[in-house]
């Protein structure tokens, strides 16, 4: 069987396997005695080895084969579960999983045998069994199956098939059939519980049968079983000049099939109506189905009733290639920058299109656009799950490396961002977590001294907050030492030892994020090669977001990082400077403000007002910009104020032009070294605007 | 119909845009033009490379406007109403758009017709040509596309 078409789905499930065996190990490591959790496992296991055997993936069935036996053991508490089991199983996992990024790759799982990890294994199995028979791998698979069978197949496995209610079309085929001399035989099939490609299962078992007559009638329709919309058994009724046993023979034929009973439907003229047992779900749903497709099936022979009703039919998700979403987006963003010209059309020229139902359009037509874009946006929005999963084993990994004890706590693993920007936050996140393990978190005997518990605690918290997703990194450790921070740039001549002095505390920490410090006094495998924050920082700002640091020395420090939801369209003040437009992110405005020229006050000879009790620093856009100065300067000053975490800064602008929408577009790869502007945006009249990058002007 | 023949004739031939830049002809591959848009507003983007003006809609995409009298250190360019900007399209970093005086007539040149450089000429704005063209009378500096569109490193 040609089973190309399925990889997709075994590599997808696979991943899911190889999750739950790691998170489930997991568990397994701290509550060695759970039940739950070593039975979830042993299915997992159980499930992808069939899986990797039904795809034709020897040595990774053969892993996975061992690596059940082991679980086996420890279901039937032959094995008590200790850590070097536990660092065997993921070193398994590794190798699964070496195996999976193969088949990824090149739909072949390549030649490695991993023997040393099933030797390993196999030792495990022989240390419990206190050196038993030498094949005793074989011997525990079987005590497996039938383990696995006899718990999860407590349903009856008696003949129960069906007399089926037969629509008129079925029965004229039935009747067709045995006019040209055939014998109508009813089978019912039992899948294995533990098949994972029920319906390529349910194709062999057809085709095996049609080698040998006509199916005439499916239960669930053929339908619903191409679209596996079935439980684990189905039934046909097969047209045939061949004995029964044949017909049997050939569906068990087929690998994991339980079982498959038949017998012959008498031929009665008269409809045959029995009660259709309640609770066998599969054929009071086939009742249901079974007058539609007769509707919709033409009356003809039974193939061609198959061909016809062997198209697909919808499913509850699709898989789009994210190509076909950037397209989609980039459509959608064309639309709005139509719409805006409309816009602008329609306030500008007030006179001519004065119309009341021109404008009720227009604002229509805005509603539809921003309705449209973020379904758009919803349909690429992925949770972060996909990122975070793999943390919480990276940490154990380095709880271990360290030999520190720690534990991860994790919230809001589904909350969602843009696919593009989960797909780049996995290295940034990675990295804070390993510097919160590996600088943040104080040996124990620090800890016991300072009173802490014996295991630390790291921390990644991912919620949702207006346009913006925070995910919060951080530990309850030792905290940022400023003065170390403060010494090191001093040394490394970052800056004077005046300026250091001066610095807030919160200045120092961003030092942090400078290129090539590191603050690791030894450096390890994990952190301290001075590729560091500084890299961090510019991923996250290059997703459009930014970072901040919160510490406490001696009682730990926090790292947020927010990220922008969407990444192509944002809302916008559109402001003035002269003749030139910009935009700035109305994410990152706070408030808007007429200042006197006379309230300007100077510290240290720079420009800030006094608001509210607080002093924000004035920005000259016009000076930063290099657009000629003003004449004359007005009396007063527009002001917007913008924040970036908890800094303030005061932008100059000549005049406001109100709110917008608007698609973000790139400057392209010839224009370089401008991190003052972040892209450009057309607006409603074609005209360019720029839009500023308030977090770099700051 | 026929001349599409030009072709199929034995020698190589390429087809140029010929563009007026001061005194000199220019010619520009066919090949690399995706097309040519009248003057239309610049928007400038302060802090960019000194011979970028700025940035263009054109139907929708940003692109970059490039002075290439200003890369190539000649003076200012003066903007009449024949002022054309050339865009092109590169592989990989997409459109550019470059600003000429004016667009003259499309030359078809056979291998024959060009002189490539000297080497000795590799200096300098004379970096800029891959070869002269001559079509009867005027001879026309052919631009090597790569040296218009890489980063100068004293900037």
């Amino acid at each position: 069987m040609d089973v190309s078409q399925y990889l997709e789905i075994f590599i997808d499930e696979s991943g899911e396997h190889l999750q739950t065996l790691s998170d489930c190990i997991m568990t397994l490591e701290s509550e060695p005695d759970n039940k739950d959790t070593i039975n979830e496992v042993f299915r997992a296991a159980h499930s992808l080895k069939g899986m990797a055997g039904t795809m034709g993936f020897k040595r990774m069935q053969h892993l996975t084969h061992d690596m059940e036996n082991v679980f086996q053991e420890v279901r039937s508490d032959k094995i008590k579960v200790d850590s070097a089991m536990i660092d065997l199983l993921f070193e398994c996992l590794d190798a699964i999983e070496g195996y999976l990024d193969n088949i990824k790759a090149t739909s072949d799982e390549g030649t490695e045998d991993n023997e040393l990890i099933i030797k390993e294994l196999n030792d495990f199995i022989a240390k419990a069994n206190g050196e038993t028979v030498p094949d005793k791998a074989p011997a525990a698979e079987t005590v497996a199956e039938a383990g696995g069978e006899a718990e999860e197949t407590a349903a009856p496995v008696e003949s129960k098939l069906v007399t089926f209610e037969l629509s008129q079309h079925e029965q004229k085929d039935i009747a067709a059939a045995r006019e040209a001399g055939n014998k109508i035989y009813g089978l019912t099939v039992y899948i294995q519980k533990e098949c994972l490609l029920k319906a390529a299962r349910a194709f062999l078992v057809f085709r095996a049968v049609e080698e040998l007559g006509n199916i005439v009638v499916y239960r669930p329709s053929s339908q619903d079983i191409e679209d596996e919309r079935f439980e684990l058994d189905f039934s046909i009724y097969v047209a045939t000049t061949e004995p029964l046993d044949k017909l049997i023979a050939a569906a068990k034929n087929v690998s994991e099939i339980e079982n498959v009973v038949g017998e012959e439907i008498p031929n009665t003229e008269e409809k045959v109506v029995e009660q259709v047992p309640a609770e066998t779900k599969p054929s009071t749903t086939a009742k249901e189905e079974s007058k539609p497709a007769a509707a919709a099936a033409p009356s003809g022979s039974a193939p061609a009733k198959k061909a016809s009703a062997g198209k697909p039919a919808t499913n509850r998700t699709v898989r789009v290639d994210i190509e076909k979403l950037d397209a989609l987006m980039n459509q959608v963003s064309e639309l709005i920058i139509a719409k805006n010209s409309l816009v602008s059309i329609s306030s500008s020229e007030g006179g001519s299109f004065a119309s009341q139902g021109f404008h009720d359009q227009i604002e229509y037509l805005e509603r539809i656009t921003t309705n449209l874009h973020e379904s758009v946006m919803k349909v690429r929005m992925v949770p972060i799950e996909s990122v975070v999963n793999k943390f919480p084993r990276m940490i154990r990994d380095l709880s271990r490396t360290l030999g520190k004890k720690m534990e991860l706590v994790m919230t809001g693993e589904d909350t969602e961002l843009d696919r593009t920007v989960v797909d780049q936050i996995g290295d940034p996140l990675q990295h804070l977590l390993r510097n919160s393990a590996d600088h943040g978190l104080e040996d124990a005997a620090l800890r016991a001294e300072r009173g802490k518990p014996e295991t630390g605690t790291i921390f990644l918290n991912a919620y949702q907050e207006g346009n913006n997703v925070i995910i919060q990194v951080g530990d309850d450790g030792n905290g940022i030492d400023t003065e170390a921070v403060k010494a090191k740039a001093i040394e490394r001549g970052i800056v004077t030892a005046e300026q250091a002095e001066a610095m807030s505390q919160k200045e120092i920490v961003n030092l942090l994020f400078m290129p090539s410090f590191s603050m690791a006094k030894k450096i390890t495998d994990i952190s301290g090669r001075g590729v560091g924050l500084d890299v961090v920082k510019s991923n996250i700002e290059q997703l459009g977001g930014d970072v901040e640091v919160k510490t406490t020395l001696g009682e730990g420090s926090t790292f947020t990082v927010r990220l922008p939801l969407t990444l192509a369209i944002i809302q916008a003040l559109m402001v003035e400077i002269r003749d030139e437009k910009y935009a700035i992110a109305l994410g990152s405005i706070s408030n808007i403000e007429d200042i006197p020229v006379k309230d300007i006050k100077y510290v240290e000879a720079r420009e800030v007002i006094h608001l509210r009790g607080m002093v924000i620093p004035l920005i000259r856009l016009d000076k930063i910009l290099d657009i000629e100065p003003r004449e004359q300067e007005p009396e007063s000053l527009t002001v917007v104020i913008v924040k970036r975490g908890d800094s303030l800064a005061g932008l100059v602008v000549d005049n406001l032009m109100g709110q917008q929408e608007i698609v973000i577009k790139s400057l392209g790869k010839y224009i370089n070294g401008n991190k003052l502007i972040s892209g450009a945006t057309i607006l409603g009249d074609g005209e360019v605007a720029l839009i500023l990058d308030v977090n770099t002007l700051m | 119909m026929a001349d599409n023949k030009i072709e199929t004739t034995e020698k190589s031939t390429k087809q140029y845009i010929v563009v007026q830049i001061g005194n000199e002809k220019y010619g520009i591959d066919i090949g690399y033009i995706d097309n040519i848009v009248r003057m239309q507003k610049i928007t400038r983007v302060p802090k960019a490379q000194v011979y970028f003006k700025g940035i263009i809609n054109l139907r929708g995409e940003i692109v970059p406007v490039m002075s290439i009298r200003t890369k190539m250190e000649l003076e200012d360019d003066v903007i009449t109403n024949k002022t054309r900007i050339i865009i092109l399209k590169i592989e990989d970093k997409g459109l550019l758009g470059v600003m000429v005086d004016e667009v003259c007539e499309v030359v078809t040149l056979s291998e024959d017709d060009i002189d490539t450089m000297s080497s000795n000429a590799k200096s300098g704005k004379d970096s800029f040509i891959s070869g002269i063209g001559k079509k009867d009378d005027t001879l026309i500096s052919l631009f090597e596309i790569n040296a218009i569109i890489e980063e100068k490193d004293n900037n």
